[in-house]
């Protein structure tokens, strides 16, 4: 009996969350019909659906889609190589770092949105404009990460690496920035969030090049189509959950050795 | 190797909040001895191995490693010890056999040559099947072993060895001190083995050196007149039972001490 139970329990475990999502939409879908709400307002999630179902036929999802993702990755890969690079370069160089925390101390705080009204009259609002507006933002949870990982890279490695006969280069390279990892890739992680963020923003605002998910999402919502703007909606929210994903993924790949209790 | 300590004495911090962790602390460790530190905590039993590996510069005094045959010839400290850690300071990232081939890739050994020679330590200390293991999914007495084989390696006649067998359970540290007794008896380093334990220390060591509660120094050196090979069996003896009587009265006077430099120390605390 108490086993049954436990395999019971873990059923519904597994299901729950997903039967959760299902009832929702039921009940959101009977809410809709019963009370007759107009899709304007609130679309049942099967126009929705079907929508989304058109819009992918006829191609213009897949379109947007793509157009932001190669945004989002081109915003994130300036801000992870400059931000490693800066980060390893004030970990090693006691000058860099002085003068780089004031620049950063200084301009962290500052909401980088602000940025935008500087950066439409110096870039217009092109491709340019997009990617350094998220590229600006993640760039500093990436710094900031890899600069503390090298910081706080153990002490006792390091010591153990020159008593086995490492010099400064190969405590550097073999020991600190590998020490470093976990703290590098969760700076990644924060900035590949805004940096989601800031593309689809950007592409709300500046929609000169009239396309990605969040020009979409703007325009839809312009002309009042309001199943446009849901089904966009529920497209960057499984896009932001799988590249989530994707990058969990790969920290695995880069870093095994950070599930084990360390040592 | 001979390690001649002379007069090392090591303070730590600066002005009122000075902390002397040894005073002029000597003593002679001879060459192909196996000598062991044993103090209460804090009397800087680990301080004084990691002065003597070159890992810490004294405040003053000073610490020579040299060949008894030639003792004139100076050899820079560090050069020809090697450190086994209380905490093993294992490199997570690496696989057991990258751990244990850090010294040699160090020196730019090329890799299958570096592997092959770290293949031998491996089996040596009974590994074979981990090599590709991290050291996260091993158990504590195997990364013990690790963390040996790792020091092994780098061939270097001094081995200092800072409580290694201190986190092990009762079963395991008996187990690795039978293999560092057969280590010993085979290659016969010179090993400076700091330790808290009192019976370890009498059944390892060819002399205790009895440490005082802070600041450090030489209370008594007890030679260990035990045959060897040594086994755990003569834990059972009537001489070993003596030598650990008359360890135990030194080193109770000096553990009441240290108690007290503690209440002290956490009394004038705000």
């Amino acid at each position: 009996m108490k086993r049954t139970d436990g395999r019971t329990a873990k059923l519904a475990e597994a299901l729950l969350p997903a039967l959760s999502i299902v009832i929702f939409l039921l009940i959101w879908e009977l809410v809709v019909r019963w009370r007759g709400i107009a899709p304007i307002y609130l679309p049942a999630p099967t126009s929705i659906a079907l929508q989304m179902w058109q819009m992918i036929a006829g191609g213009s999802l897949e379109f947007h889609l793509g157009v932001t993702l190669l945004r989002i990755f081109a915003g994130f890969f300036v801000a992870a190589v400059s931000g490693i690079a800066l980060g390893l370069l004030m970990g090693m160089s006691r000058i860099v770092s002085r003068i780089a925390d004031i620049w950063i101390a200084a301009l962290y705080p500052l909401p980088k949105i602000s940025l935008i009204p500087l950066l439409i009259i110096w870039l217009g609002t092109g491709e340019s404009y997009r990617i350094v507006i998220s590229a600006i933002t993640a760039f500093f949870p990436i710094v900031i990460s890899t600069y503390a990982g090298i910081r706080q890279a153990d002490r006792g490695l390091i010591k153990a690496a020159e008593d086995l006969g490492a010099n400064a280069r190969q405590i550097q390279f073999k020991v600190v920035i590998p020490a470093a990892m976990p703290s590098i890739l969760s700076g990644l992680q924060l900035g590949m969030g805004v940096t989601i963020i800031l593309i689809v923003a950007a592409e709300m605002i500046g929609g000169s090049s009239q396309s990605g998910m969040g020009y979409l999402l703007i325009s839809s919502g312009q002309v009042m189509e309001t199943e446009k703007v849901f089904a966009s909606l529920v497209v960057l929210a499984v896009m932001g959950a799988a590249i989530m994903k994707l990058q969990q993924w790969v920290d695995r790949r880069i870093a095994p050795w950070v599930a084990h209790d360390n040592r | 190797m001979d390690v001649v300590v002379e007069e090392v004495t090591q303070i730590w911090g600066q002005g009122v909040s000075q902390v002397k962790a040894l005073d002029r602390f000597s003593h002679h460790f001879r060459s192909g001895r196996f000598s062991c530190l044993l103090g209460p905590s804090g009397c800087g039993k680990s301080t004084l191995i990691q002065i003597v590996g070159g890992l810490e510069p004294a405040t003053a005094g000073h610490v020579r490693v040299q060949d008894p045959q030639h003792p004139d010839r100076a050899r820079p400290l560090g050069a020809d010890s090697v450190m086994v850690w209380q905490n093993l300071n294992l490199f997570p990232w690496r696989n057991v056999i990258d751990n244990i081939a850090f010294g040699l890739e160090m020196r730019r050994v090329p890799r299958a040559e570096r592997y092959q020679r770290a293949n031998t330590f491996v089996a040596s200390v009974g590994l074979r099947g981990f090599e590709h293991h991290l050291p996260g999914q091993l158990s504590g007495g195997m990364r013990q072993r690790v963390a040996l084989a790792r020091a092994l390696i780098m061939e270097r006649p001094v081995l200092l060895m800072d409580e290694p067998f201190a986190a092990l359970d009762a079963q395991t540290k008996i187990v690795m001190q039978e293999e560092l007794l057969k280590i010993f008896d085979r290659t016969h380093k010179t090993i400076l083995f700091v330790t808290h334990a009192i019976e370890e220390a009498i059944l390892l060591g060819d002399e205790v050196v009895v440490m005082t509660a802070r600041p450090g120094r030489i209370k008594e050196v007890i030679p260990i007149a035990l045959p060897r090979p040594r086994s755990l069996e003569m834990v059972n003896t009537k001489e070993f039972g003596a030598l650990f009587d008359r360890t135990f009265h030194l080193i109770r006077e000096e553990v009441t001490a240290a108690l007290a430099q503690q209440a002290a120390l956490v009394a004038s605390q705000p």
